[in-house]
């Protein structure tokens, strides 16, 4: 895979939704987008060709023209770009948007599109309940797929759907949005990727052998970490159970604003550090406390956030690094650690 | 679940602390407080939690020049720490009060202007962040030390009469 994708080869990988879809057109037009052989990661008998990929999310931009936040979000973007080697490609973790309106969307769009690599990119609550998803789909593509790459399978499902609170009662679009954007808000609940997505996740797996290697991409992790600031999702013990036949399966999500990690039965499960701000831990006891991260220092506005990169090796071993904008990690995590 | 049984538990511990403070034949400076005293004086000091909520997140527009609010970064008050107050910030390089903490995050995280130190919205800002502490220990000057607010299951936090959308209105 060239290091330099031009705009169109970029957008069409986004677009894509299928990786049947992806995989034709890509050798239709020649180019090796590295998202080939379906054949292999249906068995996994050869497992993974080392690759990396990178991970940016929450920036959280909002509608005011030079917006720190537009800077840091640049910034991680720059990071990953001169990262040695490149990563194949980078997921975003949602939340380009403060307020889901399509300015945000559209400047996210925009200093993404400096990535020198692909990007995949799933919603997060902040880009979604204005309209929607209306916006978002439109300069995005589907929030639900999947692709091949290199022998790994990456699924990416949309989280962050919760039960209309707003019909009966007959709120404005942006009283829906301002209700969703508070992360403690007493209102909306918990929400979960629902029926539809788990008909299709169920769909989507049921050809691949056990030992393929499977990466889960979403906004919220799948296990109860904090259900009241919706660290999690409702109904990740049906996800958890469509990929229970997996050898070992990861996931990677955004939300929490924070470096983290946990592992439930074959699912090891890590948290990406924000662009805009970072989250304090909330009050419960973690399963791994040695991949907390430091304090915040709020008189450095960039503390506590940056980016991650991971690593996977032939068997399917993940080397997660954060790579924090400023001094964030605590000894255990400073070198990376396994998954 | 949270309205209604929370403001009743609540109430109950104010009466019998109450109770046992008479049990224990404290003296008291004045007769005790009517139960009728007691429930206004908890009704005020709810209605600057609630003030302080709203200010949390964003009720003031003046607080704030680039749209964030506290709320964004310190849900539930969390990472506020109001409990190790005052203590020694080397944005200061003194041992300065909460309520200057709070200045502190207005006027830099949010490049806004700073309440006047002895107003009643910076004693509801105070108000809201100890209510969500309640019952922490106390332990001024501890800098580097991390604290969690009180577990919420749902809510606010606080007794407040609920909007009547989504899952506010379960039981
Ligand atoms: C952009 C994010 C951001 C915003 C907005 C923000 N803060 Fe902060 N604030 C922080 C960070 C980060 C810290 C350091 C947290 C830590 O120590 O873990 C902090 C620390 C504090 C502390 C001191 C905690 C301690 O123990 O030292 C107080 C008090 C505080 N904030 C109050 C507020 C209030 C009140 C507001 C709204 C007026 C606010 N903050 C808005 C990011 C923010
Ligand atoms: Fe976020
Ligand atoms: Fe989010």
């Amino acid at each position: 895979m060239s290091d330099i994708v031009d705009r169109s080869r970029r957008n069409f990988l986004s677009f894509a939704g299928k990786a049947g879809l992806t995989t034709l057109v890509a050798q239709a037009v020649g180019i090796n987008l590295g998202v080939v052989d379906i054949v292999r990661a249906q068995t996994g008998k050869r497992g993974v060709e080392p690759f990396r990929f990178a991970i940016i999310s929450d920036a959280h931009l909002y509608s005011m023209p030079d917006h720190k936040f537009d800077a840091q979000l640049a910034d991680a973007v720059a990071q990953v770009n001169a990262m040695t080697p490149l990563p194949d490609f980078v997921l975003f973790g949602g939340d380009v948007a403060q307020n889901g309106t399509e300015d945000q969307l559209v400047k996210g769009k925009k200093i993404l599109d400096d990535l020198k690599m692909p990007l995949k990119i799933i919603p997060g609550e902040h880009d979604w309940y204005l309209d929607m998803g209306e916006a978002w789909r439109g300069l995005f593509g589907e929030e639900t797929w999947s692709f091949n790459h290199k022998g790994v399978h990456f699924i990416g499902l949309n989280s962050i759907l919760v039960k209309d609170f707003w019909t009966e009662p007959g709120l404005t679009n942006l009283e829906r949005m301002t209700i969703m954007e508070m992360l403690e808000s007493p209102i909306p609940g918990p929400w979960g990727v629902h029926e539809k997505q788990l008909e299709w996740l169920a769909k989507d797996v049921k050809d691949l052998a056990p030992d393929t290697p499977v990466v889960i991409f979403t906004h919220s992790p799948l296990w109860d970490y904090y259900p009241r600031w919706n660290f999690q999702t409702s109904d990740a013990p049906e996800i958890r159970e469509i990929l229970s036949k997996f050898q070992n399966v990861m996931s990677y999500h955004g939300h929490v604003h924070q470096t983290l990690y946990n592992r439930i039965g074959n699912m090891s499960s890590v948290a990406a550090l924000g662009t805009a701000w970072p989250w304090p831990y909330p009050p419960v006891e973690l399963a791994f406390p040695e991949t907390r991260m430091n304090r915040a220092d709020p008189s450095i506005s960039t503390d506590g956030m940056g980016t991650q990169v991971i690593d996977l090796s032939e068997s399917f071993e993940g080397l997660v690094q954060y790579k924090p904008f400023e001094d964030s990690l605590t000894p255990f995590m400073r070198d990376g650690f396994k998954v | 679940m949270m309205s209604n049984t929370t403001m009743k538990t609540e109430w109950v511990v104010g009466m019998s602390v109450a109770a046992a403070l008479l049990a224990a034949g404290a003296t008291w400076a004045r007769p005790p407080f009517t139960p009728e005293e007691l429930a206004e004086q908890k009704a005020a000091l709810i209605e600057s939690v609630a003030r302080g909520y709203d200010l949390w997140h964003g009720a003031r527009a003046d607080m704030t020049t680039n749209g964030l609010a506290c709320g964004n970064c310190h849900p539930d008050t969390a990472a506020a720490n109001p409990q190790t107050f005052p203590k020694y910030m080397t944005m200061y390089g003194k041992v300065i009060p909460f309520r200057e903490m709070v200045n502190w995050c207005i006027e830099n995280p949010q490049a806004g202007a700073r309440l006047d130190v002895n107003s009643d919205d910076m004693v509801a800002m105070e108000a809201y962040a100890y209510y969500l502490h309640r019952g922490k220990e106390i332990t001024p000057g501890l800098a580097a030390y991390q604290t969690t607010p009180i577990v919420v299951e749902y809510g606010t936090g606080f007794a407040r009469k609920p909007t009547g959308l989504g899952v506010d209105t379960k039981p």
